[in-house]
């Protein structure tokens, strides 16, 4: 064998616009294409597809019957609470999870994330039986003397938002956690040394570095409440009708697709709206 | 009382008594310490002996469990991190990446609250002083280690501390650069007529930065001295160890009379100044640079070359000891003579003045 056969070809690959390696999501695209893509586009077809051919009629009933408009609006107001509550819960504990040492971390892992492991119905069916009339919270405040006769606590809001933000807690905490492990956490110090108040600290400091795990936080838990269904159902039944509840009667009870696809339909624009806002701003955020 | 009075009127900063203890674990133990205005004093020391410790206190970033420390007079103990006027230079720097080189630079003159139009100038005098007006609107991020150390000095100095702190500030930079930045923060340094606390496990920059030298251990300051004593006239074996390299050799005091001491090691007898009894066990020294080849000078002992290290400016010879344990045989000199090398038996004088004797540990 000669010498110049062993050495390293002296021609450089011609550069390609595409990597090879981008072909590895084909597969991964092809069945995204068949499950989600096809069914997506038969969705929107169906949303204007009336008894006659071609009919907004389903947008005309969800954007402008009160009923309806309603539905979207508790939709939106179950989204906004379990988040604002979601993120207050979460954005401590996201801190204290990073910060926590050894036998304390796996502690307060296990704390955040079991819950991930038990099935949402589970949960709720769990909260269920912790609020009843004749349940777990009922019954220690009856026998505590703190109550004479059990309260209704659960088909109440304040039921909804305890259990809505109890299911989607983690996905709070985890995008938080995952930016903030990742902050110096000398840099409070630091600015402590500089002159800076606790508060000073935490507005300049401390929060702006941990945005990007927060809107990605709230951008998650958002789209997760907004289109939440289980939890409602179970805690609350139809005296708090949620998009998807609608989107699932209007297509199994009443068999009226259009007004589903066309619930279904807001209810995806409301989600790409809040998820493509969240990346632009966490792009903007990150830019620095 | 009055010793802490006494102590306050003698420093600028004053440690008095300093405890801290984590768990079980007695990381300053009764420590005290007074650096003049203007002084710069390196806390040397291996890892855990304390010194980031006592650094922290300083900074506020910790409370010491016992003792007092005060500035400019002012007991600051119990004075949380930001009321303390007192500057940090961190490891690694610590800046905070979503600002830009001035925001950085701005940052504690807004946190006092200094209006724009006063701090403006502040901070571009700040920038000139550690030549970094041309990176200003840059992100910290894209700056050169160097570059990140002088942002975190002009950080530090802009909202003019009482004292300034730094933790291994030149740990994050590689040698070469390392060598410059010390000659260069130190110099800035003076220039800004700042007292200064360097922390260090690296004995070679703490005698170059620093106008006096804490060496610490186990929580507690060993010696408190000038370079040219601390390495000529090492209060311990410790300190021997931990600052330059040196000859040392285990024996027995067989004489001694008039300050003068015999002593039997292993490679013969060597004589030094000191004061032992007869019988005592000690340790004799001699730092690399005092020894000649030949038989120029009163102490004389015979040993192997086991290695030769070539260093450019100057040649060690390390010597074979008969003896396994805490002996060690180091030599430094200006050229290797001709044929030395590895094996050659070789004689080594050096001055009783210059041999140091210490309690065997």
């Amino acid at each position: 064998m000669s010498a110049t056969a062993l050495a390293a070809p002296a021609t450089p690959a011609p550069a390609r616009r595409l990597d090879p390696l981008a072909l590895l999501a084909l597969p991964g695209l092809a069945f995204l294409g068949v499950v989600f893509l096809l069914p997506l586009l038969l969705l929107l077809w169906s949303s204007i597809r009336g008894a006659e051919g071609f009919s907004l009629q389903g947008y005309v009933r969800v954007l402008g019957d009160p009923y309806y408009v309603g539905v979207i609006g508790a939709s939106l107001q179950l989204g906004l609470v379990t988040t604002l509550g979601a993120l207050l819960l979460g954005y401590p504990a996201a801190f204290a999870l990073a910060r926590a040492k050894g036998g304390w971390q796996v502690l307060l892992f296990a704390l955040v994330f079991l819950p991930l492991t038990v099935s949402i119905i589970v949960k709720s069916f769990g909260w269920g039986i912790v609020l009843r009339r004749d349940g777990i919270l009922n019954w220690a405040m009856l026998n505590l003397g703190l109550i004479e006769r059990p309260v209704r606590m659960i088909f109440t809001e304040g039921a909804l938002y305890a259990g809505m933000i109890n299911v989607f807690l983690p996905f709070m905490v985890l995008p938080i956690y995952s930016v903030v492990r990742m902050m110096d956490p000398r840099l409070p110090d630091a600015a402590a040394t500089l002159g800076a108040s606790p508060w000073f600290r935490f507005t300049r400091v401390t929060l702006p570095l941990s945005l990007p795990g927060v809107v990605a936080g709230v951008s998650l838990v958002f789209s997760l409440a907004v289109a939440a269904y289980v939890t409602p159902s179970l805690l609350m039944g139809d005296r708090y009708m949620t998009m998807s509840m609608v989107m699932a009667k209007a297509f199994l009870n009443l068999r009226d697709w259009q007004l589903g696809a066309a619930m279904a339909a807001v209810l995806l624009a409301v989600a790409a709206f809040v998820v493509v806002g969240a990346s632009v701003l966490q792009r903007r955020l990150g830019g620095r | 009382m009055t010793g802490m009075a006494a102590l306050q009127q003698a420093g600028h900063l004053t440690v008095a008594g300093a405890s801290k203890r984590f768990g079980a674990a007695l990381v300053l133990d009764d420590l005290s310490l007074a650096v003049a205005k203007g002084e710069f004093v390196s806390l040397l020391g291996p890892s855990g002996c304390g010194k980031t410790t006592l650094l922290r206190c300083i900074a506020g970033l910790l409370r010491p469990d016992a003792g007092h420390i005060s500035v400019a007079g002012r007991d600051i103990t119990t004075l949380p991190a930001h009321r303390r006027n007192v500057g940090v230079v961190f490891q690694n720097y610590a800046l905070f990446p979503h600002l830009t080189v001035a925001e950085n630079i701005a940052f504690g003159l807004r946190a006092q609250g200094v209006s724009k139009s006063e701090s403006a100038p502040r901070v571009a005098e700040a920038l000139a002083l550690v030549r970094m007006t041309e990176h200003a609107g840059k992100p910290v991020t894209a700056l050169s280690g160097g570059q990140q150390q002088r942002v975190a000095v002009a950080r530090a100095l802009v909202v003019r501390p009482s004292l300034l702190l730094l933790d291994e500030p030149f740990s994050a930079l590689d040698r070469k650069l390392r060598e410059t930045m010390q000659v260069e923060l130190k110099h800035l340094l003076r220039e800004v007529g700042i007292t200064a606390i360097f922390v260090t496990h690296d004995q070679e920059e703490a005698l170059v930065v620093s106008d006096r030298i804490a060496v610490m251990n186990a929580g507690r300051i060993e010696q408190l001295a000038d370079p040219a004593t601390l390495y000529g006239r090492p209060a311990s074996l410790y300190v021997l160890d931990f600052v330059g390299q040196s000859t040392r050799l285990a024996g027995q005091v067989t004489e001694a009379a008039g300050g003068m001491l015999a002593v039997q090691t292993a490679l013969g007898p060597v004589r030094a100044p000191g004061q032992f009894a007869p019988g005592s066990r000690v340790v004799v020294a001699v730092r690399p640079e005092a020894v000649v080849l030949g038989e120029a000078a009163e102490n004389r002992i015979a040993a192997r070359v086991r290695e030769v290290s070539f260093l450019g400016s100057r040649t060690q010879l390390h010597l074979d000891l008969p003896e396994e344990g805490e002996d060690r045989g180091v030599v430094e000199l200006p050229r290797l003579p001709e044929g030395i090398g590895p094996g050659s038996a070789v004689t080594l004088a050096f001055r009783e003045a210059d041999t140091m004797v210490f309690p065997a540990p």
